[in-house]
């Protein structure tokens, strides 16, 4: 399904080495036949190694549809997804994820909750021996001394926080976050941005992060990618060549305002695109 | 879902919406204790009024007088080992076997048809539509097959107390939310995996619902079955007193008939709290009072 001639072209056009990159896409599309919807179409992409990508777009154009393609979790209709040079066919360890709820399991601990995919993938004796580096993980976040307590007695912000422990356990090669603020209160949802920005550039992580706060998306991005609904496909890229870190202060600057007012811009031309079809 | 009788017990917390149509009410300054207990009076003052002026014969509605004395008798009977002793435990037995049985065979098979498309897709609707036939009416039939011995009684009770599991353990299984499956999927989580990790776990609050409720129909199914002869059972002694007009008799024995529910029903709902420590309800009752 690889449309060779396409990325001898798109290789060509970019100078960068190849080791750079974690992934590429190309092609991809997704059909889905039951409602004969064209969810996704045509979509390419590459991701460079440390770098945040956002993804932007109007609800029901396919991020959430392209992030779990991105999982291996549903298969793509045709394309090709490349991470660090193989192609995915399915799960994999490689890959973390996480969604708008933090999905904990309720009857266990915040440390077992961390390492539960160690303990699905390799058992009980090996997620007890990864205690030590998930115990780490939850200081890295914050949650130092919260190893015992369960979800039930966390906040919504803290339990986000597990739930990154838990995508970080298994030192993912790229984080695909959907929406994973959206349901957080306004003040904790920029602290947890700081936060995660902090926490990427701590792991020297590549992040994919959908979301649909314009503020969001260009606080902690690279590049933001905007897409346009129906067929799905990624309209433009946006720039983001803010220095970093990032700080909060920095969303009252002029500059900023001119990457929120730009994005916006391509968010409306896309969605006017859409509704003519 | 079933119902849950333990929603008619326990302090009764308002939600704060709620106390705004109520407030004010002389029934919330009053402590619980005070009101279910003056009810209680007020109904035996009741039951006394209404034998005590004969409105019907002394022998068909005794009065709560006779009634605690005859409860007093049974009790000295069935601490002294005589023949209510034994029907309290052979129905005990038969409530207890009918309930185990139920639970097992609920619970396994709830979790094959909740957990399998042939199961969700042409089984469901079937167990749904047996479910709401009156099954009771089974009872002749299961004398018929096996006898009047204590056996069709626990096949009765089984058969009653059964329904329940298997419909809440089935609709249990759905219970996890799609992303949490989808984060399964994501950490290549075997069907195993995700049926003893995620499904099972989740599954708990609606098979206690379930096994609650068949706590009290498997005393239900016992005496059912009792009540068609043959048996030594609680039932029995019930049948034989109402046809010889102790109807106090008959009262004092469905008094220890709710006794055997009670405890079963408390049973479970204690196996509950320990298990599921980490559940909403369970969660609300521990702030609520601590
Ligand atoms: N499993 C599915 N079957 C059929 N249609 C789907 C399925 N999943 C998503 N869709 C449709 O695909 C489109 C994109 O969905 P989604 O990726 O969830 O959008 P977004 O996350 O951008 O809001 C929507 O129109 C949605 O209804
Ligand atoms: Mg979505």
């Amino acid at each position: 399904m690889i449309e060779s001639t396409d990325s001898v072209d798109r290789a060509g056009q970019q100078p960068r080495p190849v080791n750079d990159e974690v992934v590429r896409i190309t092609g991809l599309s997704k059909t889905f036949h039951k409602r004969g919807l064209n969810a996704l179409d045509d979509v390419d992409m590459t991701l460079r190694h440390g770098t945040f990508t956002s993804v932007i777009g109007p609800s029901g154009c396919g991020k959430s549809t392209l992030l779990k393609i991105m999982a291996g979790l549903i298969p793509a209709s045709s394309g090709e997804i490349l991470l660090n040079g193989v192609e995915v066919t399915g799960p994999r360890q490689d890959i973390g994820i996480m969604f708008q709820q933090p999905t904990l399991l309720p009857w266990r601990t915040s440390l077992e909750n961390v390492l539960l995919p160690i303990e699905i993938r390799s058992g009980s004796a090996a997620a007890q021996e990864r205690s030590a580096d998930a115990l780490q993980l939850l200081e890295l976040v914050g949650l130092g001394g919260f190893d015992q307590v369960r979800p039930f007695e966390l906040s919504g912000g803290m339990a986000q926080r597990v739930a990154i422990c838990r995508m970080l356990v298994t030192g993912p090669a790229i984080l695909l976050l959907d929406e994973p603020f959206g349901a957080l209160d306004e003040l904790t949802r920029e602290y947890m941005n700081v936060e995660l920005q902090r926490i990427c550039r701590e792991r020297d992580a590549t992040s994919f992060m959908v979301t649909h706060a314009i503020p969001e998306a260009v606080f902690l991005a690279d590049q933001v990618f905007v897409m346009s609904a129906r067929p799905g496909r990624i309209a433009t890229i946006v720039d983001v060549d803010l220095p970093r870190p990032r700080t909060l202060d920095m969303m009252t600057t002029p500059e900023f305002g001119a990457l929120v007012r730009r994005v916006r811009h391509e968010l409306n031309m896309g969605i006017g695109e859409g509704g003519e079809e | 879902m079933t119902f849950k009788p333990e929603e008619l017990a326990g302090p009764v917390e308002m939600s704060d919406a709620e106390a705004l149509w109520y407030s004010g009410k002389w029934i919330d300054r009053v402590p619980q204790w005070v009101s279910v207990t003056v009810l209680g009076l007020a109904m035996l003052g009741i039951w006394w009024l209404i034998a005590e002026l004969e409105f019907v014969s002394r022998i068909l509605l005794p009065g709560p007088a006779e009634t605690f004395e005859e409860l007093w008798d049974t009790t000295k009977n069935i601490v002294s080992g005589g023949h209510i002793a034994e029907g309290l435990w052979i129905t005990t037995q038969e409530v207890v076997w009918g309930f185990l049985l139920a639970a097992f065979a609920g619970f396994v098979l709830g979790v094959v048809v909740g957990e399998t498309r042939l199961g969700k897709r042409a089984v469901m609707p079937y167990l749904v539509s047996f479910n709401a036939l009156p099954k009771v009416a089974f009872a002749p039939v299961f004398v018929a097959w096996f006898g009047f011995g204590v056996n069709s009684k626990i096949v009765m009770a089984t058969f009653i107390a059964f329904f329940p599991v298997i419909v809440d353990t089935a609709a249990g299984m759905l219970a996890a939310d799609d992303d949490t499956l989808m984060l399964f999927k994501s950490m290549e989580s075997s069907r195993w995996q995700t049926l003893r990790k995620l499904k099972l776990p989740s599954a708990l609050p609606f098979i206690f619902a379930g096994l609650k409720t068949a706590a009290v129909f498997s005393v239900v199914g016992a005496v059912v079955g009792e009540y068609l002869g043959g048996g030594h059972g609680l039932g029995e002694l019930i049948r034989f007193s109402a046809q010889t007009l102790r109807i106090d008799r008959v009262f004092a024995l469905i008094v220890y008939l709710g006794v055997i529910g009670l405890l079963l029903f408390g049973l479970v709902a204690w196996a509950e709290r320990k298990l599921l420590f980490w559940h909403k309800s369970e969660i609300f009752e521990i702030q609520g009072t601590g």
